[in-house]
């Protein structure tokens, strides 16, 4: 670009230096307070006030905390589901369908085999269905691109409402088998039975500042699955033959085709894998906080914020856990906020914004770490 | 997506097909306006995957300044200014800054979304302050059939089919329309040829981003009659994306299309009205959808046969070579 007699230039950084890792974040986290602030102002509130009540909702205190690692579950998961799949360029953006088909699964699952089962079998019935819905909702998409090349970005994301409407006729449009017959002027979902639902942590009471009104955490051990799912998508990728034909298929095609990597397949693995993950969290969702397939307390754009966490993790499965606990804190923060009087109650999409202005400061961030904006005076063209 | 009804209450004995004939090609303009955006956007090379952003802060702007000034026409240019500012953000990071550009109009989704929750959360669920009426042309609107599917719209689906053949015109019949397809199909040539290739991808995905406007402010003005929060749009920006593939990226094979997602799109309330009670509302809601999956899916031998259209440097980043 020139700009008179200057020339503006991105200039390609040979040497990436480490504390851009740091610096660049942070300066992407602070240019999203600006721009969100540009709109709390707009709306009249005074964005300080708002952003230091969100931090203090989000992380102040130990319930706050607590509130804030349930939500991150879900989170994980998502984000590690939209991580794994786009390492690799296959843009699953039906996390939150694939979700919403979890937890469609976990709670058939949680209804017809639970009651059957004894405790430990029950809750394993109602991740692995969660599971299994998850991967059955991404499949036609995952053939559709290997098979026929068909981008999985507009199928995968047109699955979402397909879910939504299927969720919401089980609930409301039918006296299905997830229906609670003894709902009729509001139908909800059939409660889980107890030996479904998934183990709380149990705070101690007398540890310092905590008062859980029964000692119980808003933790469940779906942050124990969506760890151990860190882990496993960890060591897939790094320590097994599998995680280094993703690198490949996902570099270059045709190198994997010369290296006799199944292509077909590993496109349909990691997008399953990917749609797999998402059930887990929709399974976390009833298993763990619902108990019962919720339709309306269900779509909270957590498949959509997943996108958000894997963005700015860089696709890395242990930032993605970091990541998400940030952004749930954000969620918990602005969940407070809604409630709030005066100039500080802001609508609870305030979350959302932040998140978008996030990746969008971020984008912009991680170019400026890859590259140095040089302006140089042109000189006058020899005679 | 709630529709307006009165729109499909014509006639007393209206026969149901012709209404929702007439409501096809109302349910149409939002998407073939959107997808026309999305076309220039394309065909400079620049893939904009936030349509559906766009979409909701043009439809939350029109909402609002319908409410304020009660005009539907600054509602409709205030929906176009917005999601064309929303736009350069998008061409700023891919062409600029050579960002990731799906990653980046996913941003624009999210952003785009979470804007239009947060500024419209005080109004959601309230009436529309401005609508805009449909005209009877004197004469044309009394026919049999035709009048009422095609000579009782409002002047903005009139304003559509001229803003196609507009468009078509301009890809391939002028000098900025060639030198687009120039930057959409080899930039580096476009270059050497001394065309401005940033200029061109800048221009043409701000425009695509006010086309987009366009399609929201129909959506809010006529067809949802009030603002719902992303339930406004309810995914027609995704669908919009689809047509584009569906199109061949020409814009009168748009148009054509618009109108058959658009009588999925309201296929709800004609089977409602035609008494056929058999398929639940929920299940015919995600007929458009299905529908524009298995569109995809079944264009797709073809696609790769021909590529169909796409221009060549769709979704490539251009640097020129220094020195």
């Amino acid at each position: 670009m020139i700009l008179g007699r200057y020339e503006v230039l991105l200039e390609q950084r040979t040497d990436i230096r480490r504390s851009s890792a740091l610096i660049v974040p942070v300066a992407s986290i602070l240019g999203a307070l600006v721009i969100a602030g540009v709109f709390l102002w707009l709306t009249g509130r005074p964005a300080l006030s708002v952003y230091a009540r969100l931090v203090s909702n989000g992380y102040g205190s130990w319930y706050s905390i607590s509130d804030t690692l349930g939500q991150a579950t879900p989170l994980i998961l998502t984000g590690l589901a939209a991580a794994f799949a786009f390492r690799m360029n296959l843009y699953n953006i039906g996390g939150e369908g694939q979700l919403y088909a979890g937890a469609i699964g976990a709670a058939w699952a949680g209804l017809a085999i639970a009651p059957h089962v004894s405790g430990p079998v029950a809750v394993i019935a109602v991740l692995v269905a969660g599971m299994l819905g998850g991967v059955l909702w991404i499949l036609i998409p995952a053939i559709a691109r290997a098979f026929l090349n068909t981008s999985e970005i507009v199928t995968t994301l047109l699955f979402n409402y397909v879910a939504l409407f299927l969720m919401q006729y089980l609930i409301f449009g039918s006296s299905s088998f997830w229906r609670d017959p003894d709902s009729k002027n509001f139908p909800q979902g059939k409660p889980l039975p107890e030996v479904a639902h998934f183990p709380q942590l149990h705070f101690p009471r007398d540890v310092a500042g905590i008062d859980f009104p029964s000692g119980v955490s808003r933790v469940h051990l779906g942050l124990g699955v969506a760890i151990l799912a860190v882990l496993v998508v960890w060591f897939l990728q790094q320590r097994t033959s599998f995680g280094f034909d993703m690198k490949v298929v996902g570099s270059s095609e045709r190198a994997a085709r010369y290296a006799g990597i199944p292509i077909k397949r590993t496109v349909i693995a990691v997008m399953l894998i990917s749609g797999g993950l998402a059930g887990l969290a929709g399974a976390g969702e009833v298993g763990g906080r619902a108990y019962a397939l919720d339709p309306n307390g269900l779509v909270l754009g957590l498949g959509y914020t997943g996108i958000v966490v894997a963005a700015l993790s860089r696709y890395n499965p242990f930032a993605v856990g970091l990541v998400a606990v940030l952004l749930a804190g954000l969620r918990t923060g602005a969940d407070a906020l809604q409630g709030a009087t005066g100039p500080l109650r802001v609508p609870v999409a305030i979350a959302f914004m932040l998140e978008g202005a996030i990746l969008l400061a971020a984008l912009g961030g991680e170019v400026f770490r890859r590259n140095r904006l040089v302006v140089r005076r042109i000189r006058e063209a020899p005679a | 997506m709630i529709p307006d009804l009165s729109l499909a209450s014509g006639g007393i004995n209206a026969n149901v097909w012709v209404v929702a004939l007439a409501g096809a090609i109302s349910f149409g303009v939002p998407l073939v306006l959107a997808a026309l955006g999305e076309i220039l956007a394309e065909r400079s090379g620049v893939l904009n995957l936030g349509v559906e952003g766009m979409m909701l802060v043009g439809a939350v702007s029109a909402f609002l300044v319908a409410d304020a000034t009660g005009s539907p026409w600054l509602a409709l240019l205030a929906a176009m200014a917005a999601a064309a500012a929303l736009a350069a953000v998008h061409a700023f990071l891919c062409v600029t800054l050579r960002a990731n550009r799906i990653v980046s109009g996913l941003a624009l989704v999210i952003f785009g979304g979470g804007v239009a929750r947060f500024v419209g959360s005080s109004v959601e669920g309230q009436p529309r302050g401005a609508e805009i009426d449909p005209l009877r042309i004197p004469g044309l609107a009394d026919l049999p059939v035709i009048g009422r599917v095609v000579f009782q719209q409002d002047v903005l689906v009139y304003a559509t089919v001229a803003v196609t053949a507009l468009v078509a015109l301009y890809i391939v019949r002028t000098r900025p329309g060639l030198a687009l397809r120039a930057v959409g199909e080899s930039p580096a040539t476009a270059d050497a040829a001394g065309i401005a290739v940033a200029r061109v991808r800048y221009v043409h995905v701000i425009v695509g981003g006010a086309f987009a406007g366009a399609g929201a402010a129909y959506t809010m003005l006529v067809v949802v009659p009030s603002w719902n929060g992303s339930a406004t749009t309810d995914g027609i920006g995704w669908i919009a994306l689809a047509l584009v593939v569906f199109a061949s990226w020409r814009p009168w094979r748009a148009l054509a299309g618009a109108i058959i997602f658009g009588f999925a799109l309201r296929a709800n309330f004609t089977l409602q009205a035609a008494g056929i009670a058999a398929v639940p509302a929920e299940i015919l809601s995600m007929l458009p959808y299905l529908l524009t999956i298995v569109v995809l899916i079944a264009l797709a031998p073809t696609a790769m046969r021909r590529r169909a259209g796409a221009p060549t440097a769709l979704g490539q980043a251009y640097v020129r070579d220094e020195r």
